[in-house]
Order: structure tokens, then C-alpha cells, then sequence
């Protein structure tokens, strides 16, 4: 058997009208705290190179983009979201994709595409937006995806270096 | 002008107002709980959120009506009016600024729109109409939450209308009218340097009022009516669309009207404090201050204690305020003859 011990009120808490005040009080100067709400739309969440968003392709400094079409994302992909079409160009490098999308619909945001990449064509941007009212707008074709490398620039460098973390301790 | 023109403009204006101060007060509650909550609250429509009201009015008109089965037809429409107009139409007496309004040249008379003998009279008993809102609309819906939170907000207003009709009696006591002006007219002037107010004269009974008002009005700590963790939603379970919207706009018209009694009973009503001929604007912003005071004080005490229990209710209403009342008419009615 569970014995609660009542604690004896004092008279002032008797009367019920002093703690009222109290209580009133401490209201009363929450009402002047900060707010700790975040307007979201205009205000969002601050993101790091951890954050893990939607796949996106590298448009290099000279204006070409990263990918060379070889597949393995869309090999790799769990969800089979990615769908490429490559052809040949007469640069150096010499494929490139034609059409390369990504049905956003199917994605899981899970990474693998940006982990097979050899030729650190494409990263999980900090981009996290997902809406849209058809489902035919949420199938991303090569123009939606292109980002220039300075927008993606703080995830290649974290990744890279833990790749190279990877690498050099699995050597030993 | 004649006469009826000069009244219909003082009644729309004064109608407008307690409307418009009733949708003010919803927005305020809302940004008020979320301050107290460190949030920052409706602040989509308008400036600061100033339309929220207008925007909720609009929701409300194109929701669904509902009826449920088994509700009688004619009371369940009833009961949203029964709630709403009484609590309007109490605004008629109060006695927002004394002197003649003089607006291009032209006399308006006092700013109210009648002037009663019997103001509190009037006042308490079309005030005390309001419940049959609450009852009707609980027992006409044809469910057992609304039967239940109509039933409580009858017990709580007998229960608390008894203990403020005696405190206002004593407020009549010392003033010897049941007219407002009169009341007021009693309070001007000082009294041991304060301002001759009847909240320094009787705090006991100031007290007792404001709590009463509270059971009156169906708000926290004593909102029974509703009461939604035990009864859904009380009395207004089965209400939708504008139906419900005209419960609410009943409740914060009586939430004004009372601070309002409170203003003109307790706190002087427009006078300005020290200054007894004030012209008659400066009164009318003392008045809005004044009441102010008291919605703010509805809104704060709601979003800080929690609601009562049912039987702490009655033994609080019955065992304690109801002597206490008592005892306070008596005292006054002692030094009042002797």
C-alpha cells in the first residue's frame, strides 16, 4: 500500500488568492520572453554539410557538367528513381548525359547515388523542399537538377573527406 | 437631427464597437496564449495578424451546418441566438463617458445609449438571460457531453449570480441608486487620496465581483460549459459553422459587458482619476483603459490557472462567497445607516 503524505498548506495557500498572484505572476513576465517560435517560409532551418537533401548534379566551373552518364547511380539507386539517357560529346571527356532524371516521387533521399559516383558528378544538396500539386512536376529532368559547384561546394568537401577517412583507415 | 436619428447613430457606433472590441479579443486571446507559451501567434493576416478575426469570420460562414439527429430543430437554431443577444444587448446602458458629446455642432447627448434607472437591474437580469443559450443549445443537441455541460453552466450560474447580485447590492448600498450614472456619480472626487472608487472602498466585494464575473461568463477557471477534456467540447459539442461562432461571439460580448460593469461599479467608470470634468473623449479613453485592464485580466488568468473541479466549484460558489457576500452587504449596510 502506497501512503501519500498531504503537504499541510500554509494559510496564505489556503486561501488560494495569494498563490493565484503568484501564478499570475509568472505569466505575467513570460509574456515579454523571447519566442522561441521560427517563422518557418521566410526562416528556415540553418543546414550544415551534414544535412542530407535532394540529389542534385554538379555543373562544373566551366560551364559542362560532372556526370559522364556511366549508370552506377542509377544502378545503385534502391528505389530505381534515376533514369539516365547518355550520348557522346567531342570534349576530352567524351559522354555526357542527354537526359538524366530523377523521379523525386520514388527517391528516398538515401544517399547511395552520391556514395557510387566516381566522378563526384552528384551530391544530396541542402535542399529539402519537396511540394508540388502534379505528380508529372515532381519527375526532376537534367535542367532542374543542374547546380553550379559553388552551391554544392561545402557537401563535396565534406564527403571528400570522408571518403579519404574511409580509405586510409581501412588500409591499415 | 431629431431624436431617433441621434440614437441610431449612437447605438450602431456603440454596437460596432462592442463587435468589434469581441473579434479584437479572440486575436488577443490567441496572441496573448502564445506569448505567455513563447510563441508569437496569428500573425499571417494583415498587420500583426490584425484580420485574423475577419478571416475566421469568413471560415466560419462557408462551413457545413450540421444538425445531429434526434436535436430538436427549433432550439438547437435557438440556442446560438439566446447566447449571443442578451450579452449584446446589456452594452445598451453602460455609461461609456458622462458630458454632452459636441461633434460639428452638433449636441449628441451622453455617450450610452439609454440611461436606465435601473442600469445594474437591467443589466444582471438580461446578463442572466444568456445562460438559457447555454442550456438550450446542451439539452436540444440530443447528446449526453452537451446535456452534461448545460447542466453545469446552469448550477455554476446560480450558484455564482447569487453571490454577485449581493455584492452589487452592496455597491448600491452606498451609492442609494440603481442607476450606472449614479453609481458613477458617487464615485468621483477622493477618498483618504485615492480616487472615491469603490475598489478601494469595498476591495472585498471588488474581489468577490471579479471572481463571480468569471463563473458568469463561463470562462476559466470555471469554464464548466465547455470544459473539453471532459466533455468534448460542453455544451456547443454538436454546434458548427456560424451557429458556433455566434456561442463564441456571445461569450467574449459578455466578457466586455462584464469588464465593462466592472469598470462602471468598481473602478469609477469614465472618470478620469483626480480630474472630474475631463472632457468627454479623455472619460471615454479612462473607460477603454479601465476595461482594458479587465479583458486582459480574462485572458491572462485563463492562460495561467488550471480549470476547478466540479465540486470545488460549488463548495467555493456556496461555502464560501455566499457568506462572504453576505457579510459584506451586512457591513456596508451598517456603516451605510449608521
Amino acid at each position: 500500500m502506497v501512503i501519500v503524505k498531504r503537504k499541510t498548506l500554509s494559510l496564505a495557500e489556503r486561501l488560494y488568492l495569494p498563490e493565484v498572484v503568484r501564478g499570475l505572476s509568472i505569466t505575467f513576465r513570460k509574456l515579454f520572453q523571447p519566442k522561441i517560435t521560427r517563422q518557418y517560409p521566410e526562416d528556415p532551418l540553418p543546414t550544415t554539410s551534414v544535412t542530407r537533401g535532394q540529389p542534385r548534379l554538379v555543373v562544373k566551373d566551366d560551364g559542362n557538367i560532372a556526370c559522364v552518364s556511366c549508370g552506377l547511380c542509377e544502378a545503385a539507386c534502391p528505389a530505381y528513381a534515376i533514369t539516365i539517357d547518355g550520348h557522346e560529346t567531342d570534349r576530352s571527356i567524351e559522354r555526357e548525359p542527354e537526359e538524366f532524371q530523377i523521379d523525386m516521387l520514388r527517391c528516398i533521399l538515401c544517399g547511395f547515388c552520391e556514395e557510387a559516383c566516381p566522378k563526384d558528378a552528384i551530391f544530396m544538396s541542402n535542399e529539402l523542399e519537396l511540394a508540388d500539386t502534379t505528380r508529372s512536376a515532381l519527375v526532376y529532368d537534367l535542367e532542374r537538377l543542374k547546380r553550379p559547384a559553388a552551391a554544392l561546394a561545402e557537401r563535396m568537401d565534406y564527403i571528400k573527406r570522408i571518403n579519404k577517412r574511409w580509405q586510409t583507415s581501412s588500409s591499415t | 437631427m431629431n431624436d431617433l436619428l441621434i440614437l441610431l447613430i449612437k447605438a450602431s457606433v456603440i454596437y460596432g464597437g462592442l463587435l468589434g472590441t469581441a473579434a479584437l479579443m479572440t486575436l488577443a486571446e490567441r496572441k496573448f496564449s502564445a506569448w505567455m507559451q513563447y510563441r508569437i501567434g496569428p500573425n499571417r493576416v494583415g498587420p500583426f495578424g490584425l484580420l485574423q478575426p475577419l478571416a475566421d469570420g469568413v471560415k466560419f460562414i462557408f462551413k457545413e451546418e450540421v444538425v445531429p439527429d434526434g436535436a430538436n430543430p427549433w432550439l438547437f437554431r435557438m440556442a446560438p441566438m439566446m447566447a449571443a443577444v442578451p450579452a449584446m444587448l446589456t452594452v445598451a446602458v453602460v455609461p461609456f463617458a458622462g458630458g454632452d458629446i459636441v461633434l460639428f455642432g452638433q449636441n449628441f447627448g451622453q455617450l450610452s445609449i439609454t440611461d436606465l434607472d435601473i442600469g445594474v437591474l437591467f443589466m444582471l437580469a438580461i446578463g442572466g438571460l444568456g445562460v438559457y443559450g447555454v442550456i438550450l443549445g446542451g439539452w436540444s443537441s440530443n447528446s449526453k457531453y452537451s446535456l452534461l455541460g448545460g447542466l453545469r453552466a446552469s448550477a455554476q450560474m446560480i450558484s455564482y449570480e447569487l453571490s454577485l447580485i449581493l455584492v452589487v447590492l452592496s455597491i448600491v448600498a452606498m451609492s442609494g441608486t440603481l442607476d450606472l450614472r449614479g453609481i458613477v456619480a458617487e464615485q468621483t472626487g477622493t477618498w483618504l487620496l485615492l480616487p472615491a472608487w469603490n475598489v478601494f472602498q469595498q476591495p472585498l466585494a471588488f474581489v468577490l465581483f471579479v471572481i463571480a464575473t468569471f463563473a458568469e461568463t463561463n470562462r476559466h477557471p470555471f469554464d464548466f460549459a465547455e470544459c473539453e477534456p471532459e466533455l468534448v467540447g460542453g455544451f456547443h459539442t454538436e454546434y458548427s459553422s456560424m451557429k458556433f461562432a455566434l456561442f463564441f461571439l456571445g461569450e467574449y460580448c459578455a466578457m466586455v459587458v462584464m469588464a465593462c460593469l466592472t469598470t462602471v461599479l468598481f473602478l469609477g467608470g469614465p472618470e478620469v482619476p483626480y480630474w472630474a470634468d475631463a472632457p468627454w473623449f479623455l472619460q471615454l479613453v479612462a473607460f477603454m483603459v479601465k476595461a482594458g485592464i479587465f479583458l486582459f485580466l480574462f485572458i491572462w488568468v485563463r492562460w495561467t490557472l488550471p480549470r476547478f473541479r466540479f465540486d470545488q466549484l460549488m463548495h467555493l460558489g456556496w461555502k464560501v462567497f455566499l457568506p462572504l457576500a453576505l457579510a459584506n452587504l451586512f457591513l456596508t449596510g451598517l456603516l451605510v445607516s449608521f
